[in-house]
Parts: structure tokens; sequence; C-alpha cells
């Protein structure tokens, strides 16, 4: 009784999830008259990628208001004219994120075992600090950054996109790594001391292998915080040269006219990435992200 | 090989606390060094000061004539084996035996021969492709002194290594480690609250409390001749029994008496507890100290009453009420006594203690370990 019940209550969950993301792949592949239809078609009658090819293609096509309104047979004339910087807006992304999960393991990591297992004064006080400047919504920040940003110049360049990224996601990743590194025996550290490490070495070949569920749980949501950020890129990039991918995606529902399974096909590549890092690190991160929560 | 000598050493944590004011200890090169006090003494943090795990933050210390207080942990020539052993969860035994010497530099060659030796002296061969987790507490800490051991280190410290094993293993285990400073012939400092483990061990214990060092001694000095109520209780099992009384001085012999009774001191203690008649004092008897004489004889006699009777197989504690006061001896097992029974028992005279009865110091300390 209680297994049928739990049974019934995870397959509603699951739908639930996964029903959004099941429409979103499917009416990529559909023309646009078909994604209107009712009821929807969950199988597209007839699959097509003129979406992805648009999206790679649209480099070269200058789509304007008129070029859009001769018609081009690929998409039904539903282009948007931003079209052609999606890509751009994709590699922008990726920079920024890979930098930022980069730059954010370089500093949480010593940060995390300085702070697990280094008595220095200050010590708890640095740590509730750091968490501190997580309760403070970012859109308080905006301004404050902003002149920031201003100031180091850096507006519309992907380097105020880094800096400010790295300000939201080292504090989280700073807290579950002294989470996991406080877990590990003091005694592991005196013993790989007493061996011959110094605390460098100490940090690099015993805790660094050993913290690998929690590096990768930092590492995720880094990655994702990263590219999934809307406001502040929203704020600090003007231009296509520097826009990341949300607000591209965003900008095509302003556009002449809205292509939802366009959209759509711009949504299914969004979600490339994290479900490519996700695969890889599968294995990982459900231990990484109850890791320091439960001790073992 | 080397000498360790803290002087005045000082240990304040970051909170403020002083778990060390100003000890000074000298241990010679190759002795085995026991530090034995209750939890909280001290003696992890005299310990990690020597290893170079914590700074001094006053005071001074050498190995041989060098001065160490700003040398670092892993430029130290010393192993340590810590009560969780402290293994490597992520490596087999064989590279955690091995990582000291890799950390240190030492040729590939080197490194497999002396693995290899240390294993087979421990007697760990077979478990050196496992990890950690595979093994039992027993091979881990066999491990973890194979870990210490292939240093081949000037000093060799040791935080509690036993106090994980079942009581079986670790009376083998000090057999091992005795044995295994005999071979190696260098300085040990070895740390624990288990009384029986530092007599056992020791060339000379160190008791501590609170920081501050109690009694230096070899065992058989620590335990016969206790400077101070603490150190006496501290050793024995069961512990030392005190009974509060006054000295006597009667026809030039010294006697301690309480009511009733009255024991008759040895002559030795007469120089240093002559003139002194009236002083309250406390007497110590160890539990083994007594036994059934056919012929009670006068001054080495206490009467009392068996208030219980505790058999431990190859002896029996009793509890026994003399002058108002509760006392636990271990008598042989062919003594018959039922609860309630009065009976005389015979004192050991010889090696009964006095202390003061306030401050607890010993009236027979003559200030030599
Ligand atoms: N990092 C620290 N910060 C503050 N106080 C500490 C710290 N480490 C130890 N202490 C205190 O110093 C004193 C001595 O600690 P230590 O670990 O040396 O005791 P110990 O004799 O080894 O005890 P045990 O037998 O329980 O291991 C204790 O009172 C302890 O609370
Ligand atoms: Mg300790």
């Amino acid at each position: 009784m209680k297994r049928i019940f739990l049974f019934c209550a995870s397959t509603v969950f699951l739908v639930y999830v996964l029903a959004p993301v099941a429409w979103l792949v499917s009416s990529s592949v559909q023309q646009e008259a078909e994604i209107t239809s009712r009821p929807p078609h969950w199988i597209p009658r007839e699959p097509t990628l003129e979406n992805f090819e648009a999206i790679f293609a649209a480099k070269e096509k200058q789509v304007t208001y008129e070029t859009r309104r001769q018609g081009d047979p690929a998409t039904g004339g539903y282009i948007p004219s931003t079209a052609r910087n999606l890509v751009p807006a994709m590699w922008n992304s990726l920079i920024v994120a890979v930098a930022v999960v980069i730059l954010n393991l370089v500093v949480s990591v010593p940060a995390a075992y300085a702070m697990a297992k280094i008595r220095f004064v200050g010590r708890s006080a640095s740590i509730y600090f750091m968490l501190t400047t997580r309760v403070i919504p970012d859109i308080a920040l905006v301004v404050p950054f902003f002149f920031f940003i201003h100031k180091l110049g850096l507006l519309d360049h992907l380097g105020s996109l880094v800096i400010t990224y790295l300000a939201i996601t080292v504090p989280f990743g700073v807290f579950i790594l002294v989470g996991y590194f406080e877990s590990l025996p003091d005694e592991l550290d005196k013993a790989a001391r007493i061996d011959g490490c110094s605390r460098l070495q100490t940090l690099l070949r015993v805790y660094l292998p050993l913290a690998v569920p929690s590096l990768v749980a930092v590492v995720l949501f880094t990655f994702l915080t990263s590219w999934n950020e809307f406001l502040l890129a929203l704020m600090f990039t003007q231009t296509p040269a520097s826009q990341t991918m949300p607000i591209i995606v965003a900008a095509f529902t302003s556009d002449f006219t809205i292509s939802f399974s366009f959209i759509n096909a711009a949504g299914v590549l969004a979600v490339i990435p994290p479900v490519i890092l996700a695969v890889v690190f599968e294995r990982y991160i459900v231990s990484g992200l109850t890791a320091g929560a439960v001790k073992g | 090989m080397a000498r360790i000598r803290l002087e005045s050493a000082g240990k304040r944590y970051p909170n403020g606390f002083a778990a060390l004011e100003s000890l000074s200890l000298d241990i010679r090169d190759k002795e085995f060094v026991v530090l034995l006090g209750p939890s909280g003494c001290g003696k992890s943090t005299t310990l990690n000061l020597v290893a170079g795990l914590e700074e001094l933050t006053s005071g001074s210390l050498y190995f041989d004539d060098a001065t160490m207080n700003a040398v670092p942990a892993h430029r130290r020539d010393v192993a340590m084996v810590f009560q969780s052993y402290a293994l490597y969860p992520h490596k087999s035994v064989y590279e955690n035996i091995a990582f000291g010497l890799r950390m240190r530099g030492h040729p590939a060659g080197e490194i497999e021969k002396r693995v290899r030796d240390a294993a087979r002296r421990l007697e760990i061969e077979p478990l050196l492709e496992r990890r950690p987790h595979q093994l039992s507490g027993g091979q881990r800490q066999r491990v973890a002194l194979g870990r210490a051991l292939v240093r081949q280190p000037a000093v060799f410290l040791m935080d509690e290594p036993l106090s994980n094993l079942d009581a079986a293993l670790r009376i083998a285990m000090r057999a091992e480690i005795k044995q295994l400073h005999h071979t190696m012939q260098t300085t040990f400092v070895y740390v624990t609250h288990d009384q029986a483990e530092a007599l056992t061990l020791a060339d000379r214990i160190v008791v501590m409390r609170d920081g501050v060092i109690q009694q230096i001694g070899s065992p058989e000095a620590i335990y016969d001749r206790p400077r101070n109520t603490f150190v006496a209780s501290f050793l024995g099992n069961p512990p030392i029994n005190y009974l509060e009384g006054f000295l006597r001085e009667k026809e030039n012999q010294i006697c301690f008496a309480r009511g009733a009774l009255s024991l008759i001191l040895p002559r030795q203690y007469s120089e240093r507890l002559r003139g002194q008649a009236g002083r309250p004092v406390k007497l110590g008897l160890r539990a083994e100290e007594v036994d059934e004489h056919s012929v009670p004889r006068a001054g080495e006699t206490l009467h009392g009453r068996v208030s219980s009777v505790l058999p431990v197989g190859s002896d029996q504690y009793l509890g026994f009420e003399v002058e108002g006061s509760l006392l636990f001896f271990r008598v042989g097992r062919d003594l018959r006594h039922k609860e309630g029974e009065h009976v005389a028992l015979s004192v050991n005279v010889n090696r009964a203690q006095i202390f003061d009865a306030s401050t607890g110091e010993s009236l027979l300390w003559d200030g030599s370990a």
C-alpha cells in the first residue's frame, strides 16, 4: 500500500518536473503552425530542424524588417531580427561560466581549507560575514555593483559579469567546502603535515582528492548560476559583444513577432551544457550536495 | 635520535585559554617517556608542540641543541601516531605508508624496500593493496604504526594510539610498541590517560594536571613515592585508599592515629616526620598492600568490617570499613570472608604514604625523582 502510494507520488512528481522539458524539446522541432495547434502535439507530425538551422545559419543572414517580411521559407517568416546574436551569446555565456567556475575554485578551495583547519583570529567572524553577504538580495546590490563596474571601466565587458558572479558564487562555494573540510578529522591534516606536507601540499594531496564530490557540487552550482543569471547581465551589458544567452533569449520575446518554436529551440540549446555537466558528474552529485550536511 | 627539551613552554590558544603555562621537560635521547594525566590536562597540546603542529606562545623547544620553535612540522624529523589513526581514506595501505617517504623525496626503490620491511614487521603484508575502510581497528592501528616507523624518525610521538582498541588487543599492542622502541632506538613520547599503559611502557612517566607537571619519574618511583595525592590517586587499580588522621610520636616511634587505630610507621620515615606530632595527615594505602596474618601484629593491623566482596576472577576486591571510612582492598581469592564479618588485616606499613591533610603534598617526598 505504502509502496503504491510512493510510486504514484513519484510518478506525479516526475511528470510535473519533466513535462515542461519534454514540451520544450518537442516544440523546438515543430513548425510554428503546429506548435499552436489544439490539442498540442506531443509528438511532432512533421519534425523539422529548421529552427536550429536558422540559429546557426543566422549569422550569415541579415534579418531586417524587410527581409523578414519577404518571408523566410525555413521559419515561416518568424525569425527574430536578433537571431544571429544567439550563437555569440552562447559563447559569451560559456566563457563567463567557465571563467567563474575556475576562479571560484581557485579562491574558495584555499579559503575553505583555511577556515576549516587553520585557527586564526577572526575565523568564525569571517565565515559569518561571508554568509551574510548572501542574504542580501541581488537587486539591492545592483546599483552599488553598477558604480563599481563603471569605475573599473568594465561596463559592457564580460569581465564585469565574471567579477560580480564571483561575488555571488564564492560565498556559496566556501560554505559548502568549509562544511566538508570540517567534517574531515583534524588529525588527517596533522598526519599530512607530519608526513612532510606543507599547508598547500596538504590541501592539494590530501584534502582535494577527498573533496571531489563537494567540488562537483560547487562547480555545478557556480556554472548554473552564471549560465542563468539575468539581472546583472541586463544591467552591465549593452551590446551583443558582451551579452549573454539569457539576455538574448529574453529579447526574442520582444521582437517584431514572437516565434515560439524558435525560442524553444534556443531553450534546448541553453539546456545542453548544464545537462552535459550533470551527466559527466552524475555519480558525485547526490553525495556532493549532502556532504557536510551528513557526517560520514 | 634526539634529546627533546622544553623550557618554560607555554601555549595559549587563540580563544585565550592557556593550556600550558610554563612547562619544562627534558627528554633524553632514546628514552620512552609517557605523558599521563586526565582528559584536558594538556598532554596532546604538549605533544603537538613537540611535533610542530601547534606553535609555542612562550618558552622554547630544543631538539638536541637546535631551537625548534619556528620550524614547521614538515621540516621536523618526527613521526606521529594518532588516536583516530588518521589514515588517508583515498590511498591504499601501501600508499599510506609510503606517503611520508615520497613527500621527503626518497628514491622509489628505497621506499618500496622500507614499506615492505615495515609491512612484514607489522604483519600487514597481505593488506597492502586495501583501502583503510576495508581494515579492522587493529589493522588500521598497525598501518598507522607502519606509516610512522618507515620514516625512521628521530622522534616518535604517539597520542593515545591504543585507546580505540579492545582490551585484549590493547595489551598485545603494548608489547609490540615496547618491542618497537627496543629495535628502533629512538626517542618515544607517548600520551595516554591509561595508568596501566604508562606503567608498562615508560622509562619515565610525566604526570600532568591542568597543564602543570605534577611529577616526573620512573614507573616505580611514581607508583611507590607519589609526590601528592593527585599522582597517588591517578595510578593503581582500584585506586589508593586514604584515611585521615594525625601523626603521633610515642617511644621514639612515629604513628599514624585515627580513633582506635594506630599504625606504626617505618623507621626510615621518622627523619622526615619527626617533631610533627599532632599534624593532620592523610594516610595513603594502596589496595594491594594488605594481607591476612595468622598472628596480627600490633601497629600493623586494621580492624574493620567487610562491607562488600567483589570477586574479579584472579583476585577479589574487599570493601572494608575502618574507623568510619570505606576502603577498597585487593586480596587473593583464597581469602574467604563474608559481608558483615569483622576481620583483622595486616598492612604493609613500609609502603604506606603520608600526605598533608590540606595540601595533599607528600610528607615523604624528598625532591628526588
Ligand atoms: N584549539 C583549542 N582551542 C582552545 N582550547 C583548546 C584547544 N585545544 C585544546 N584546548 C584546551 O586545552 C586543554 C588541553 O587540551 P589537550 O587536548 O592537550 O588535552 P589532553 O590532555 O590531550 O586531553 P585528552 O586526554 O582528552 O586528549 C583542554 O582544556 C582543552 O579544552
Ligand atoms: Mg588528547
